[in-house]
């Protein structure tokens, strides 16, 4: 053990001194997270208060004049047009009406989030407001009253648990990223600890002293490790970092345009169950990553063998999304990875199970396990080791 | 101290190695010497455990290679012309770090520093982070590194390749010095000039095969004075 605590040791004092390696994967977590969380948001919130505001030119034809006199009224200036197809596809205006019978056409580039869809909601929310004085005027003509057109209210209300209400896009943010900073933490370390030493011709060194291979590969899993739940923890404290501290010096207004909120209302044992999903899936991906690692006779030879394994994880990510249609099955949580990626999801909204976290942790374990034995296996191997 | 018997090494269909036998006796300096592909780096790796043979088998300071291996790399050092060290450590960092495997700490680390420090003139590089020296002082840090424990048998694999002409020179004068120590030195190269200045006894390797043996003084007669040309005979005899 003592020799794996000094190639641990070795491992993590080259880490401490690269100052690239420091900065994107322990750094750059903290200082981005706050950014992606609120700068696309607030940057979003401020155009969009801006489009409201502002007078905007928009192509009409035929229109009558009381639709024309309400688009004046919500800051639309209407603008005679022969073709608004044509007018807004050669971006003239930024939205068109036409109106033919008895029908309105709203024609806009709504292709994503543009100022134009902006414009075509002002538009819409103006003919709503048409047509609901048309139909008020046609009740009253008939003596009757508008409450007809209620006759029973709606009403939605979030019934979801303290936690997984509180936690708002914190449920999906947390796994998401603790994953991503737990592989591209550990990436750099472990490419750098195999491929990385073939490169530089230091691992034959290492390889003629009197120490077992499975020290060896410990000792380098050991800094793999500790470097990916750094980064991962880096990352987490940026989200925390975004949800408290930066949440402070917004105005806000300005907060209630961003919807990148939420935060943890974990107890002590949740913390606890968090953190031990993340290390035993990096000690997975760590063990994983080696394995692959060692195969690679150069560091950029070793990146692109690790770049599909990120986009690997990326997929199941996504699909958290929707895991609300996938947690009935206990199956789901023996996948390895994809049960960690489901395990945290459930653990930030207070959702998780017992027996979903036994399962978890059992089979992380189970393939961290495996995933070393390939990683011992691979450092064996003559063809691997020397192939450079 | 180094034995061999009919050590053989095959990468699926290429013979590297062919059942190589040979001895090299304490205070010794053996030339294992050929062409780049002779099989030299592949018999130095699988007397320091790096990778395990095909057939046969060889002895380490009375160690198995195949059954006892820990206990050959504890008696052994290797440097080969491609061999770095920790770039981002600086060189007594590194010396610590490989100390440490063979026991060495505390006054006992200090002891061998200044002892291999002396030996190899590296007093200025211990200090220093590895990745700011010249090519000649990491080559003495890589040296250090593999003799830190004062193993009793070195091998040394196109050790010189790379250095400029003093650090090339510092390695020579350290081999004889070593050797002087009694210590076993297999001296592998494709360098004959260096092998006549170093070498006690050489043994010719050519396509895995060890087609000479003989002491330096007879492997210079055969070839009237050069080494060199006493190999392309030896070759000569067995292509014919």
């Amino acid at each position: 053990m003592n020799n794996a605590l000094r190639i641990f040791g070795k491992e993590m004092r080259s880490v401490l001194r690269e100052r690239r390696v420091l900065f994107t994967t322990l750094v750059l977590p903290i200082l981005l997270m706050p950014f992606l969380m609120y700068g696309p948001a607030i940057f979003f919130g401020k155009v969009a208060k801006q489009t409201a505001e502002a007078t905007h030119k928009v192509g009409v034809q035929n229109l009558p004049p009381a639709v024309l006199e309400q688009l004046k009224q919500a800051k639309l200036e209407p603008v005679p047009t022969g073709d608004p197809v044509q007018a807004v596809q050669n971006e003239v205006y930024p939205a068109a009406i036409r109106l033919e019978g008895q029908a309105f056409t709203i024609y806009g580039r709504l292709a994503g989030t543009t100022q134009s869809s902006l414009v075509v909601e002002k538009i819409e929310n103006v003919l709503r407001n048409y047509k609901d004085t048309l139909v008020a005027q046609a009740l009253q003509e008939r003596g009757l009253s508008t409450d007809i057109l209620e006759p029973v209210t709606v009403r939605v209300q979030d019934a979801s648990r303290p936690q997984e209400r509180a936690a708002g896009l914190f449920a999906f943010l947390i796994p998401y990223f603790l994953v991503v900073f737990i592989l591209s933490g550990g990436q750099v370390v472990a490419i750098d600890a195999t491929a990385g030493e073939k490169e530089k011709g230091t691992l034959e060194a290492l390889l003629s002293v009197p120490v077992t291979l499975r020290q060896i590969v410990l000792g380098k899993l050991m800094a793999v490790l500790a470097v990916a739940l750094a980064s991962a923890l880096a990352g987490v404290g940026g989200i925390v970092l975004g949800s408290t501290v930066m949440r402070g010096f917004l105005p806000k207004e300005m907060l209630e345009n961003t919807r990148l909120v939420g935060g943890l209302s974990l107890e002590a044992t949740g913390y606890l169950a968090l953190l031990l999903t993340a290390v035993l899936f990096a000690a997975f991906m760590a063990s994983l990553q080696l394995a692959l690692g060692i195969y690679a006779r150069t560091f950029k030879e070793g990146q692109s063998y690790m770049a599909p394994l990120l986009l690997v994880f990326i997929v199941p990510l996504l699909m958290l999304q929707f895991s609300d249609f996938l947690t009935q099955h206990s199956g789901y949580y023996l996948i390895p990875a994809f049960n960690v990626m489901l395990l945290l999801d459930g653990l930030v909204k207070g959702a998780a199970e017992p027996l979903q976290m036994l399962l978890t942790w059992l089979s992380s374990l189970v393939y961290a396990g495996l995933a070393l034995l390939l990683a011992v296996w691979s450092f064996q191997r003559e063809e691997v080791v020397f192939r450079n | 101290m180094v034995k061999t018997e009919a050590l053989t090494k095959d990468y699926k269909r290429l013979r590297a190695v062919d059942a190589l036998s040979l001895e090299v006796r304490p205070g010794e300096v053996y030339g294992l010497l050929g062409p780049n592909g002779a099989g030299k780096t592949s018999t130095l790796r699988m007397l320091a455990t790096l990778i395990t043979p095909t057939q046969g088998t060889a002895k380490v300071g009375g160690f198995d290679i195949c059954t006892e291996p820990l206990e050959v790399r504890r008696n052994l050092g290797i440097v080969n012309g491609g061999m770095q060290v920790y770039e981002r450590l600086k060189g007594r960092e590194v010396l610590e770090f490989f100390a440490g495997f063979y026991g060495l700490a505390g006054r006992r680390f200090q002891e061998r520093l200044e002892w291999v420090a002396s030996l190899l003139l590296l007093e200025e590089a211990l200090d220093k982070p590895v990745r700011k020296m010249s090519s000649g002082m990491r080559q003495k840090i890589v040296i250090a590194r593999a003799i830190l424990h004062q193993p009793q048998v070195l091998l040394l694999d196109e050790a010189t390749a790379g250095l400029d002409v003093f650090a090339r020179r510092a390695l020579l004068d350290f081999v004889r010095t070593y050797r002087d120590l009694g210590k076993t030195l297999i001296y592998s190269t494709h360098v004959m000039s260096e092998a006549e200045e170093v070498c006690d006894r050489v043994g010719f390797l050519y396509k895995g095969r060890l087609i000479y043996e003989g002491s330096l003084q007879e492997a210079l007669q055969e070839g009237e004075g050069s080494l060199e040309r006493a190999f392309i005979r030896k070759v000569q005899e067995v292509v014919a």
